[in-house]
């Protein structure tokens, strides 16, 4: 279990829960170098999820941990689950009615965050998200970056200045909109959106900072920008990635997991993955001869 | 080898099967747009022909000098209003200081008049028997006149005891003036009454005394307000009378060529040689004259202005003697408050009339009337008078302010109930409530107008003017309500036919608002709330903005619930209550239409008036329109 400071929002979502004190059930997966524990932001532990109140899973008996501090790729082809296991981890999947969580759980610091007296929003401060097309609000560049500020209630002009600034500079975004920031965000280039979206997450301190396919709407010159922000911010954030593209996941990521069918097929450091993967499966994937 | 690739089916007069469907479609699409064009071609020509008819109708109007009346009457008006300040003052102060002197004086007149009706044979007989008592001669006469008078007498006696004892006070004191004690007092008073000499108790002459002499001065200054204005009165109806002669025979000249000619036509078409030779008599008997001789009749104003300058004068003189005798102290701040005004309205009465005065004396009968002036005598026009012994006026000012105030009050009622519904429905609701909130909203759109109409005069006429009347609720603006029919009322009912209109584009607008953005919203922790206040009405913005358009749209043009509703009363309502505007009566564009056009004749200048408020009614409609799909057009999401 990861050390938490009494302060730690974390804490104050809900008294954590005590984790099963038996290893998780064996799983399918090949998982032969696994987190330890201690070293884990997020623990998925034997999760099923279901988008039809459980009749069909979607997902079925994830378990693997992501490690703190580190870069996590989750591969796969189309329709394997790897968007909605990401989904899940921030809860978004709520906003469909009849999607369901069937079994396991899932522990962020060691708090089961599917847990009834968790609140959606309290999380969310802490697991922030990037979607796959870059959807700034119809506001200002600067707006855009305070939002998440002045709904959790700061008024101060000058914290808000100097959060929108750190944002963007962390989003290496400022020199680009410096003197517009008042001029609408839908005006910038996509990878400007982008990075702008970056910046409006990390704008509200999250430990984990959730993309889903961040490049896939951007152009080459775009995405190497992005991945190269990924890198930098690997060492303030957790980052869980869904990608499509391998070169990518091999550029940017620590660890990898590969998804089959709502299966976990494989989890392991990204250069065993794609260099000498235990399971055929993946290897076919990796090598480009399905999916 | 073409034989593969020849058209199959039979061709009419060279046209196919396919462009024949074609044709149809094409058709019908065109039709409708023949069809309008044709609407609007007919309302433009009929509307823009009023004004050269309003024109020379202003000529007329001029010409006889019936537009030097109107100075003298408005003169009139303005004065009227001012000296009813000074009546209401003058009898809320009696009221208020001689309370109870009032009620002494009114209840005696009331028990005076029960006692007449109920007992009109008794008093008719006592009255008899004294007249027998006084003509009597000798003794024995007079004893049996006493002894029947005595008879009648006391019957009378116990049946003034009888009523004075049923007497209710609540219906006799009816304003509730007299305390228990003064009441006892005017019974006891009256228990010695005299019907025959009808004098009416000491102490209800005490009180009249009273009363009289405490407001002597008040009166005074009352009545020298009032008839200040007496010789200005004179003068007016002399000058409505000569000038509506002058106008009547105008008038008359002018359909001269045609009365003769459709009398000349009956006498050929007569049945009997009598009847033929009486109206072609008639039809000689008339004269046509090429022109009205204007310039001779309008001698008989002459003297007029000196009259009207005297008149204004002594107006003046008199008013300001009457304002100055006004009493300073006062049993009520609601007096002083009156009497403040009158005080606040005199110099701007005297400037009204210095004004007036010198406009009407540089007025000139011969004056042309420019085409301008037909125009803006129309659209701002204070007066619409139609079917009157004097002149008709044409002004849009009370049609359009009614229709706006209405149309306002619609809108100020019906955006937050459709807005927060809309909000509700698309972001807040279950799919459950969606699919009940959502048609039920969208068929109060399927309310007949004239049955909501109804509902406004039965039920929601009658609950407004009670709750307007509860003690508490006083210091609302414009409570308690005059009238059961009026602006609010109006207003109320056209919101409810706004709402399915505003509601629908404004659900519209917000679904349009892409899913990503929420996504966005509340991945930055953000709550539904605080994402739809903050993310999707903004960005939904020019949708609601379109909506609240259209939605105005719709009530400015409703008509059969204003007709019915919103009280009919074509004057401009008095905008110095404030808010409390609404609680008067108006008419609108639309209900005008309605009411008046089934009763003019074709052709008419009242004719082409209503089609011109038509016109402008459309105008309106159509901006309103182009404007809405402009804002979707330009500021609508891309998304």
């Amino acid at each position: 279990m990861v050390t938490t400071s009494p302060s730690d929002p974390m804490t104050e979502l809900a008294t954590p829960v005590e984790s099963p004190a038996k290893a998780s059930p064996s799983t399918k997966a090949n998982n032969p170098n696994p987190i330890a524990e201690q070293d884990a932001m997020i623990e998925i532990d034997d999760v099923s999820f279901s988008y039809d109140m459980g009749k069909t899973n979607v997902l079925k008996n994830i378990s693997f941990n992501i490690p703190a501090g580190k870069v996590t790729a989750l591969i796969g082809p189309s329709g394997c689950g790897k968007s909605t296991l990401l989904r899940c981890l921030n809860r978004m999947n709520d906003l469909v009615d009849t999607s369901k969580v069937t079994t396991g759980q899932i522990r962020i610091m060691g708090q089961d965050i599917n847990a009834h007296d968790v609140d959606p929003i309290e999380l969310r401060k802490q697991v922030g998200m990037v979607f796959q097309k870059y959807n700034p609000f119809p506001k200002s560049i600067y707006e855009n970056v305070a939002y998440g500020l002045r709904i959790q209630g700061i008024k101060n002009k000058a914290r808000l200045d100097e959060a929108v600034e750190k944002s963007l500079q962390r989003a290496a975004l400022w020199n680009e909109v410096k003197d517009r920031l008042n001029s609408s965000a839908l005006g910038l280039s996509g990878g400007q959106q982008q990075r702008l979206c970056i910046a409006r997450t990390i704008a509200v301190n999250p430990r984990i900072v959730l993309m889903d396919e961040p490049c896939s709407a951007l152009d080459p010159i775009a995405t190497a920008r992005i991945e190269e922000l990924i890198a930098e911010l690997q060492e303030e954030f957790t980052i869980v990635i869904v990608t499509h593209n391998m070169q990518q996941a091999t550029r940017v990521s620590d660890r990898t997991a590969f998804f089959y069918l709502g299966e976990l097929i494989e989890y392991d450091d990204t250069t065993t993955i794609f260099g000498n993967p235990s399971v055929t499966q993946t290897e076919d994937y990796v090598s480009g001869r399905f999916g | 080898m073409a034989t593969h690739f020849k058209r199959k089916g039979k061709r009419l007069l060279g046209i196919d099967r396919q462009s024949a469907i074609r044709f149809f479609f094409g058709g019908n699409a065109m039709i409708s747009i023949l069809v309008l064009g044709a609407i609007c071609l007919f309302l433009a020509r009929e509307a823009v022909l009023f004004f050269p008819q309003h024109q020379r109708d202003l000529e007329v109007f001029r010409l006889t000098g019936q537009e030097y009346a109107n100075f003298v009457i408005e003169e009139m008006d303005e004065f009227t209003e001012v000296k009813s300040l000074a009546d209401q003052a003058f009898y809320q102060e009696m009221n208020e200081a001689y309370g109870i002197q009032r009620g002494l004086v009114d209840c005696y007149g009331a028990l005076n008049d029960r006692l007449f009706d109920n007992g009109e044979d008794l008093i008719d007989e006592l009255e008899d028997a004294r007249d027998e008592l006084d003509d009597a001669d000798g003794e024995e006469e007079e004893t049996l006149a006493q002894a029947d008078l005595d008879g009648i007498q006391s019957e009378w006696d116990d049946f003034l005891r009888a009523e004075l004892g049923k007497a209710d006070r609540k219906t006799i004191d009816s304003f509730g003036r007299l305390g228990e004690k003064e009441w006892q007092e005017l019974l006891d008073a009256m228990a010695s009454w005299d019907p025959v000499e009808d004098e009416p108790p000491a102490l209800v002459n005490d009180a009249k005394a009273e009363m009289t002499k405490g407001m002597a001065a008040f009166d005074a200054a009352r009545m020298q307000i009032g008839s200040a204005g007496s010789e200005l009165a004179r003068l007016r109806s002399e000058i409505i009378k000569i000038t509506t002669e002058i106008k009547t025979e105008a008038v008359a000249d002018m359909s001269s060529a045609a009365r003769k000619k459709a009398l000349l036509e009956g006498s050929v078409n007569a049945a009997t040689e009598e009847a033929r030779a009486s109206l072609k008599a008639q039809a000689e008997a008339i004269t046509i004259r090429e022109n009205f001789p204007y310039s001779e009749r309008i001698k008989a104003l002459e003297g007029s202005r000196e009259k009207h300058e005297a008149a204004v004068t002594s107006l003046k003189s008199g008013m300001q003697a009457g304002v100055a005798a006004l009493p300073t102290e006062f049993a009520s701040t609601e007096v002083e408050t009156l009497v403040s005004r009158i005080r606040e309205r005199t110099p701007g009465l005297f400037e009204y009339l210095d004004t007036s005065l010198k406009e009407s004396a540089d007025w000139r009968y011969d004056e042309p009337v420019s085409w301008l002036s037909s125009v803006s005598s129309f659209f701002f026009g204070k007066d619409w008078v139609t079917n009157s012994s004097f002149h008709d006026f044409y002004g849009l000012l009370p049609l359009f302010t009614g229709s706006l105030l209405i149309s306002i009050i619609a809108l100020i009622v019906a955006i937050p109930f459709s807005l927060g519904a809309a909000i509700y429905v698309n972001r807040l609701a279950g799919p459950r409530q969606q699919n009940f909130i959502k048609p039920v909203i969208e068929l109060i759109g399927a309310i007949p107008s004239v049955v909501l109409g109804f509902f406004g005069i039965i039920v929601l006429g009658e609950a407004l003017r009670q709750t307007s009347q509860l003690e508490w609720l006083s210091w609302v603006p414009g409570f308690p309500m005059q009238e059961r029919l009026n602006i609010l009322n109006a207003g109320l009912l056209l919101a409810l036919m706004a709402v399915p209109t505003i509601f629908t584009l404004c659900e519209d607008a917000i679904n349009n608002v892409p899913s990503s953005f929420t996504e966005a919203s509340l991945a930055l922790g953000g709550s539904k709330l605080q994402t739809v206040m903050r993310i999707v009405v903004p960005a939904a913005i020019s949708g609601i903005f379109a909506a609240i358009l259209l939605g105005f749209g719709r009530v400015i043009g409703e008509t059969m619930v204003v007709l019915l509703v919103a009280g009919n009363q074509i004057a401009i309502p008095d905008f110095g209550l404030g808010v409390g505007v609404i609680t008067q009566p108006a008419h609108t564009m639309t209900g005008i239409i309605a009411q008046e056009m089934g009763e003019v004749t074709a052709d008419t200048i009242h004719y082409r008036a209503l089609f011109s408020v038509g016109l402008v009614l459309f105008t309106i409609s159509l901006l309103i329109n182009i404007s809405a799909r402009r804002i979707i057009k330009r500021f609508g999401l891309a998304a």
